[in-house]
């Protein structure tokens, strides 16, 4: 059997296996950015916050996902929660740092001119220093985006995981095309994230220095 | 009108930025802050919208005190530049230009507009409107900064070292830009920088601050090159403070000479007889439009045979001339001291010889531009025509 033919009768499962690998994937890194985004805030401002703040996000990070999902198996049953909980604590351990170093990144005297203009705390805050935080933000979302897509996976040890059906089930029934399939899907998805992510950073940042080779403005 | 009442700020732990500062800043006029760092400078200018709160003391805009109005509302009407500038890199020039318009609740086309005419007025091209702030030189990007603090046409203008950053060309460019937009809008400013030099140039008013928060000297540019109260001024301000002063002093009083003057279509024998006659070693050589073509000397002139034409002659450079009337003293001498004949050329405005000067000419005319403008100074050893080395 030719692996095509394999993807052809397989095409509908795939399909929806790619939608629910995105979904699990990319809802814990919406999830993990709005909680980071105020709480990375609050440790840029108040400094003793974020070395405790950032201690708790490497811990979370450092558990083993799948004791994760197996310790909420208890809690929150099959169900998409299950995943997306334990995941949406890794892109916020991910995604904290990068807000607060984003929020650093901008320079005292565009902090301090903002304020002498006349600028509120929050209105500084949303116009001037979010916006400029919003290249290291993404590039902290494009890490996280692709190691949730990838995490998935994992869950499929308690039977929702996306893609990871395809590894689990392709070794079981020692079908190769099976697994590949799955591998190559789960990257594509996570470079497709990538991509977007790119895009969109051009998009909303096109006062950013651009490399050197395309500087001549 | 900004007071300094009393004004005091002294940080945690103890040290004082700023000590019992009395200080007036006319409505109107440039006061530059000037001194070395540390000396509480920077940190007056911050009290005034309240970027820094004083310990003690009142600041009063207009005879308000500033404590009673809420910062962001009172920083609105006070326009601020600094040295970094602070452009917002997100935002384009011209909605860096419209900051405080747009905080300020105007309508985003009215914004626009307004800033299209600033950009005309510090003298920015409109091509750079839509541009971001990384791509302008620092030249560019500071004249953004001013043209941000003037969008709202604020009273008040606060600039706190906004020269300091670009090259030496840029900066004086920058200072003629400041002094010509201040002839036409007419804002309290106050300016700070350590560069004395740039505090004579564009202040009508220069206070000298000395460490520790102390006020030296509050007087007009002149006053304070003319009449140090101290030594530590007379220091600050610098030894060559007497030539300095000789900018503030105009050339259209100065007495000029026109004794060994020749034309290319005279003969050297007529040089020399009008050298000799007014005792003079050089003479200037006009071409048929009276502008200057260089300096003969009287030797050169007698090795030659008699009937030469001047026009085959070779010639002095003239170094530079110097506009009667428009330039100062202060260019007349140095013309003087850089010519070989010791005499500079004085030229109207289209370039034409009017005379030429001498040591004890200009030494005449700057005695009486002293007379004119000090009506005596206190001490006579003060004088500026002297205290030079």
């Amino acid at each position: 059997m030719s692996p095509w033919t394999w993807i052809g009768q397989n095409i509908g499962l795939l399909w929806s296996l790619v939608k629910q690998n995105a979904y699990l994937g990319l809802m814990p890194v919406l999830y993990g950015t709005i909680i980071s985004v105020p709480l990375g805030v609050a440790c840029a401002r108040w400094r003793w916050l974020y070395g405790p703040a950032l201690s708790v996000a490497n811990a979370l990070y450092a558990l083993p996902s799948l004791a994760l999902f197996l310790i909420l198996l208890d809690y929150t049953g099959l169900t998409n929660n299950t995943v997306i909980i334990p995941l949406t604590l890794f892109s916020l351990s991910i995604l904290l740092p990068n807000v607060v170093d984003g929020l650093r990144s901008v320079p005292e005297p565009v902090r301090q001119a903002a304020t002498a203009m006349g600028f509120t705390p929050l209105r500084r805050l949303v116009q001037v220093e979010l916006p400029i935080a919003t290249p290291i933000v993404i590039a902290g979302l494009r890490v996280a985006t692709v190691a949730s897509i990838s995490l998935v996976s994992v869950a499929q040890l308690i039977g929702i995981g996306g893609l990871g059906y395809l590894l689990i089930n392709g070794f079981q029934l020692s079908l190769y095309v099976e697994v590949y399939t799955g591998i190559v899907l789960i990257v594509a998805l996570a470079l497709t994230a990538d991509v977007l992510l790119v895009l969109a950073r051009r998009l909303l940042t096109p006062w950013q220095r651009r490399s050197p080779r395309g500087a001549a403005a | 009108m900004i007071t300094f009442e009393n004004v005091t700020k002294r940080y945690p732990g103890g040290t004082v930025a700023v000590d019992s500062l009395n200080l007036e800043v006319p409505a109107g006029k440039i006061m530059v802050l000037v001194g070395p760092s540390g000396c509480g400078k920077t940190t007056s200018l911050r009290m005034i919208n309240r970027l820094v709160e004083p310990t003690s003391g009142r600041i009063l805009l207009d005879g308000k005190d500033v404590q009673t109005v809420n910062p962001p509302e009172l920083r609105r009407g006070i326009g601020y530049v600094i040295q970094q500038t602070g452009l917002f890199p997100h935002r384009t020039i011209e909605d860096n230009i419209a900051t405080v318009p747009l905080l300020s609740g105007w309508g985003r086309a009215k914004a626009r507009a307004r800033s299209r005419e600033l950009m005309d007025l510090v003298g920015l091209d409109q091509a750079f409107a839509r541009r971001y702030p990384y791509q302008l030189s620092g030249g560019q990007q500071q004249r953004v900064g001013v043209a941000r603090a003037l969008a709202a046409d604020p009273p008040v203008l606060l600039m706190d070292e906004p020269f300091s950053a670009v090259d030496p060309i840029v900066r004086a460019a920058l200072q003629d830009e400041l002094i010509r937009l201040q002839g036409e809008l007419h804002k309290t400013v106050v300016l700070v920088t350590h560069d004395v030099e740039e505090a004579i140039k564009v202040g009508d008013l220069v206070a000298v601050f000395r460490p520790g928060g102390h006020l030296a000297q509050v007087d007009a540019p002149e006053r304070l090159l003319g009449a140090p109260t101290d030594d530590y001024v007379r220091q600050f301000v610098g030894f060559d403070r007497g030539i300095r002063r000789l900018s503030f002093f105009g050339t259209t009083g100065i007495a000029l000479g026109l004794e060994a003057v020749a034309s290319q279509d005279q003969t050297v024998a007529e040089a020399v007889r009008a050298a000799k006659n007014t005792g003079e070693q050089w003479v200037l050589l006009v071409d048929s439009e009276r502008k200057p073509r260089g300096w003969l000397s009287l030797a050169m002139l007698e090795s030659l045979p008699a009937d030469t034409l001047l026009a085959s002659a070779s010639v002095e450079g003239y170094g530079h001339t110097f506009t009667v009337g428009a330039d100062s003293l202060r260019a007349a001498l140095d013309a003087t001291v850089l010519s070989r004949s010791g005499r500079a050329i004085g030229v109207d405005d289209d370039g034409r010889v009017v005379g030429v000067t001498s040591y004890e000419r200009l030494r005449a005319a700057i005695q009486e531009a002293d007379v004119a403008a000090s009506g005596g100074w206190a001490d006579a050893t003060e004088r500026p025509g002297q205290a030079a080395p």
